[in-house]
C-alpha cells in the first residue's frame, strides 16, 4: 500500500485549517482572559490557586437519598470563620448520590476535620476509608504555577537547543513552529472547556503540555530525517522529494500514534477519574502533533 | 549468520534477574495507591534563603517530634532546599500530627521585672476574660447565634479594649478576639527580663496527672548546667513577689512565685513541672514538642493530602486494568501489521515491562499514580521505536532484498531516529525531574527509566529475538513478515 498525500496541491488548504485552528485557541484564551469570572487565560485548579477538595462516600443500604446541595450548605456554614466562604464552596453529588465531592477555600486541617463531621452529621454515615482529601496552601499553590512555568519554559528550551545543534537553522525553525502550533491548540481548548465546562487544570496538565512537545518534536524530527535522507539521494525536485518523504513516514507517524492513543484511549474510558483529563490533552496532543509533523511542518518547507 | 547467542543468554540473565528482584523486593506503592496522609511543611524565612544547615536542623527537629509522636513507618524527606514532606501511611489522621509539627516550640524562662506586680495582675484578669470569650464563641454553633449573644460578646469585648487601651481594627469578631489575645500575651511577656535559661537546657521532657484533680502537668528535667542556671534563677526571686514565667512561643504558660525557703540554694534537683490546666492531650502534644527540641525557624503546613485506602487501591486497580486492556489491543495491532515481527515487538514489550519493573524495585521507585502514567507513555515510546525498525525493514523487503539485509539496515537505518526521538524525551525529563514538585518527578522518573530501557530493549532485545527466529528455515519466509496482498504493489 503506498500513501499519497498531495502536499503540493494543498499547500494553501493546510496552512489555512491550521490559522483557523490557531485563530480559535487565541479567541479562546482571549476570551478567557477577558470575559470570565477567573480572569485568566485558563481556568487554573486548585494545584495552583490553593483551596481543599474532599471526596468521600457515604454507606447507604440500598440506594442512596437525595439531598439538595444547597441544603446540605446550609450546615456548613459554620465551617469557617472566612465570611467568603460559603459563596465560594462546590458541591456535588455523583455515582447515584454515593459520592458526594466539595470544593472549598483554603481550610485548615482542623476546620477540614469538623467538614467531614458536619458532613458526617448530615448525610451520613460516611466511608472514611474512602476519604480522598486534598489542602493546598494559597502559597503553595503560587510555587506550583511558577515551578511548572519554569519547567516549560526550560524544557522547551532544551529541546530547541538541541534541534538546533540537529538540524541546521531552518529545519529546526520549522520544527519548533510546529511544535508551538501542537501546544497553543492544546491550550486553547482547555481553554474553551474552562469557559464552557469549568474544566480547570492542574499541575498533571502541566506534565501533558511537556509530554506532547517531547511527542511532538519527535514526530517532525522523524520526518524531517526522511526528508534530508533523500535530499541527499536527489532522484526528484526539492517540492517533491519532500512530498515523497512524507508519503513514506506516514505509515510509521500515523502507527506510532495509534499504539499511544490506545492505551491513553483505554485510560480514558475505563481508568480513574484522576487521570481523566490528563490523558484527554495527552490523546488531543498526540493528534495534533501528527497533523503538524505530517502536514503542516513539511509543507512550511516547500519551496514556491 | 551469528546466532548473536551471548546476547540471547544475557537477556534471558537480565529476566531472570529481574523476576528474581521482583519476587524478593516487592514494588513500593505510594501514598495515593495505598492510602495514607502526605504533609507539606514549608520552613518559612523572612530574608534570604534557608542554609543547608537550617534545613537540616528543622528536619532533625520534625524528625523527633515524629518519632516521639509514635506514628508508625512514617517517612520524612527534604524537598526542594526548603520544604519536608512528611508521609503517614494508613489511617492515621494528620491533624495530631500538624498540630505538634506546626508549632515552633521556643521555651523560656522569664523573671518579673520590678514593681509590675499591680500591671501583671491586671493583665493577668485580662487574659482571663479574654480566653473565656473565645471560649463562648468558639463552643457554639454559629446557626445558633442571637443577635443577643453577639451584642454580650462585643459589649464584654469592648470593656476589656477600654481596660486594655488598646483596641483592634480588624472587622471579623473573631479575628478580633484573637488580636486582643495576642495583644495581653505580649504585654505580659514584656513585664517578664529574660534568663540564660531555655529550652536547650532540657535533656527530657515527661507528662503526669496531677494529684488533686483531674489536670495535668509537663515534668522538664534540666541537664546539669541547666539545672544550675534554674536554680540560680529561682534563688535570685526567691521570697520576692517577683515571679517566674515559662513562655512557650512568646505566650506565657504558667507563672510562678518561688517561696522564700529556697532564698539561700534556689530550687535545686533539675528539675521542674509546668502546672497550667493541660488536658491529657494538650501534655502529651507539649512533652513532645519538649522533647523535640524547638525548630531554627517556623514552619507552616501548606499541603495535605489523605487518601483513603479504599480509595487508593480502586485508582491503582482501575488504571492498571486499563492500561492492560489498552496495551492488549496494542499487541494485537502490532501482530495484525507486522506479523513475526509484531511478536517479536510483543516479547521485547513484555522483557521491557519486567526491565522496568524490577528497576523500581531496585533504586527505589515509589509507584504513584503520575508514576504509572509515565510507564504508560513510556510504553509508547517503546512501540514506537519497534515500528520505526519494522516500518525500515519492510521498505527493505519491498525493494527485494534478503530478509537478513532487510533485518540488518532496518536496524540500522531506524537508529538516528530513534535516538532523536528518545533524546528529546530525555531532556524533557530531565528537566521536569530538577525542576519539578513531588508530584512530577514521580511522572518524570518512571518516564526516562523507560525511555532509556527502551532504547536497550528496542535497538538489542528485538534484534536478538529476531535474529533467533530468523535462524530456523521455517521462520524465514517473507510473507511472514508482510501481509500477504502487499506483494501486489
Amino acid at each position: 500500500m503506498k500513501y499519497n498525500l498531495e502536499l503540493i496541491k494543498n499547500k494553501r488548504k493546510i496552512f489555512g485549517f491550521s490559522t483557523v485552528l490557531i485563530l480559535f485557541s487565541l479567541f479562546g484564551i482571549l476570551f478567557s482572559t477577558f470575559n470570565t469570572s477567573y480572569k485568566k487565560p485558563i481556568n487554573l485548579g486548585m494545584d495552583f490557586v490553593g483551596g481543599n477538595e474532599l471526596r468521600i462516600e457515604r454507606v447507604c443500604e440500598e440506594e442512596c437519598s437525595k439531598f439538595s446541595p444547597d441544603l446540605v450548605l446550609e450546615n456548613l456554614k459554620d465551617i469557617s470563620k472566612n465570611k467568603n466562604f460559603l459563596k465560594n464552596i462546590k458541591l456535588q453529588f455523583q455515582n447515584n448520590n454515593k459520592l458526594i465531592s466539595i470544593r472549598t477555600p483554603y481550610l485548615s486541617i482542623e476546620e477540614s476535620n469538623n467538614l467531614i463531621t458536619n458532613l458526617d452529621n448530615i448525610i451520613g454515615p460516611l466511608n472514611y476509608k474512602s476519604k480522598d482529601s486534598r489542602l493546598i496552601g494559597p502559597k503553595l499553590g503560587k510555587r506550583l504555577l511558577t515551578n511548572c512555568v519554569t519547567s516549560l519554559l526550560v524544557s522547551l528550551f532544551a529541546i530547541s537547543l538541541y534541534i538546533t545543534i540537529r538540524f541546521d537553522k531552518k529545519y529546526a525553525l520549522f520544527a519548533l513552529l510546529a511544535l508551538f502550533h501542537d501546544l497553543l491548540i492544546v491550550f486553547g481548548i482547555f481553554s474553551w472547556l474552562g469557559i464552557i465546562l469549568s474544566v480547570e487544570v492542574n499541575s498533571l496538565f502541566a506534565v501533558s503540555l511537556l509530554t506532547i512537545a517531547g511527542y511532538s518534536v519527535n514526530d517532525t524530527v522523524v520526518i524531517f530525517d526522511r526528508i534530508r535522507e533523500n535530499l541527499k539521494l536527489k532522484k526528484e525536485g526539492h517540492n517533491e522529494t519532500i512530498q515523497l518523504s512524507v508519503n513514506e513516514s506516514f505509515r510509521r507517524t500515523t502507527f506510532t500514534s495509534i499504539t499511544t492513543l490506545i492505551p491513553l484511549l483505554s485510560i480514558i474510558l475505563f481508568g480513574s477519574y484522576s487521570l481523566f483529563w490528563f490523558s484527554l490533552a495527552l490523546s488531543l496532543g498526540i493528534i495534533v502533533g501528527s497533523y503538524s509533523s505530517i502536514l503542516l511542518a513539511p509543507s512550511l518547507l516547500l519551496k514556491d | 549468520m551469528k546466532r548473536r547467542q551471548g546476547w540471547l543468554f544475557f537477556i534471558i540473565f537480565l529476566l531472570t534477574l529481574s523476576v528474581y528482584l521482583l519476587i524478593n523486593y516487592p514494588l513500593q506503592l505510594g501514598l495515593d495507591l495505598q492510602g495514607g496522609s502526605q504533609l507539606t511543611l514549608q520552613i518559612i524565612k523572612e530574608e534570604g534563603k534557608v542554609t543547608k544547615d537550617e534545613l537540616d536542623a528543622v528536619n532533625s527537629v520534625i524528625d523527633r517530634r515524629v518519632n516521639n509522636l509514635g506514628v508508625s513507618e512514617s517517612n520524612l524527606q527534604t524537598l526542594g532546599g526548603d520544604q519536608l514532606i512528611l508521609e503517614l501511611p494508613g489511617e492515621q489522621n494528620p491533624l495530631v500530627a500538624s498540630r505538634v509539627l506546626g508549632k515552633t516550640a521556643l521555651l523560656e524562662f522569664r523573671t518579673q521585672k520590678k514593681g509590675t506586680s499591680t500591671d501583671l495582675k491586671k493583665l493577668q484578669l485580662q487574659r482571663l476574660n479574654i480566653k473565656e470569650l473565645i471560649e463562648q464563641y468558639s463552643s457554639s454553633e454559629k446557626s445558633q447565634y442571637d443577635d443577643n449573644f453577639l451584642t454580650n460578646i462585643q459589649d464584654d469585648l469592648k470593656e476589656i479594649e477600654q481596660e486594655l487601651n488598646y483596641s483592634s481594627t480588624s472587622s471579623d469578631l473573631y479575628e478580633k478576639l484573637i488580636e486582643i489575645k495576642k495583644y495581653v500575651d505580649k504585654e505580659i511577656t514584656n513585664l517578664f527580663i529574660k534568663t540564660d535559661l531555655s529550652g536547650k537546657d532540657l535533656i527530657n521532657a515527661g507528662r503526669r496527672q496531677e494529684q488533686t484533680n483531674s489536670n495535668w502537668e509537663v515534668l522538664l528535667t534540666f541537664s546539669n548546667s541547666g539545672g544550675e542556671k534554674f536554680a540560680e534563677i529561682t534563688k535570685s526571686i526567691a521570697g520576692t513577689n517577683q515571679l517566674l514565667a515559662i513562655i512557650l512561643d512568646g505566650e506565657s504558660i504558667s507563672e510562678a512565685s518561688v517561696g522564700s525557703q529556697f532564698a539561700n540554694t534556689g530550687i535545686t534537683g533539675g528539675s521542674a513541672t509546668i502546672s497550667g490546666n493541660f488536658s491529657a492531650e494538650n501534655a502529651r502534644e507539649l512533652e513532645v514538642q519538649l522533647k523535640g527540641g524547638s525548630l531554627p525557624l517556623p514552619i507552616e503546613i501548606v499541603e495535605t493530602n489523605t487518601i483513603g485506602a479504599l480509595l487508593g487501591s480502586k485508582n491503582i486497580l482501575k488504571s492498571l486494568y486499563a492500561a492492560v486492556i489498552g496495551l492488549i489491543f496494542v499487541g494485537i495491532f502490532m501482530i495484525l501489521n507486522y506479523r513475526i515481527l509484531g511478536f517479536v515487538s510483543v516479547l521485547s514489550l513484555v522483557l521491557y515491562g519486567f526491565f522496568n519493573l524490577a528497576l523500581y524495585s531496585l533504586i527505589p521507585v515509589t509507584l504513584t499514580l503520575p508514576g504509572i502514567s509515565g510507564l504508560i507513555l513510556s510504553i509508547g515510546m517503546a512501540v514506537d521505536a519497534n515500528i520505526l525498525i519494522f516500518e525500515r525493514i519492510r521498505e527493505e523487503l519491498y525493494n527485494g532484498n534478503t530478509l537478513t539485509r532487510s533485518i540488518d539496515s532496518g536496524f540500522q537505518r531506524a537508529n538516528s531516529s530513534i535516538i532523536d526521538g528518545h533524546i528529546t524525551t530525555l531532556l524533557s525529563c530531565f528537566v521536569l525531574f530538577l525542576l519539578g514538585t513531588n508530584f512530577v518527578k514521580g511522572f518524570a522518573a518512571t518516564l526516562g527509566i523507560g525511555v532509556l530501557i527502551s532504547l536497550f530493549t528496542s535497538l538489542n532485545c528485538s534484534k536478538t529475538i529476531l535474529r533467533f527466529f530468523t535462524t530456523y528455515q521455517s521462520l524465514r519466509q517473507k510473507n511472514l513478515y508482510l501481509p500477504r496482498n502487499n506483494f501486489s504493489n
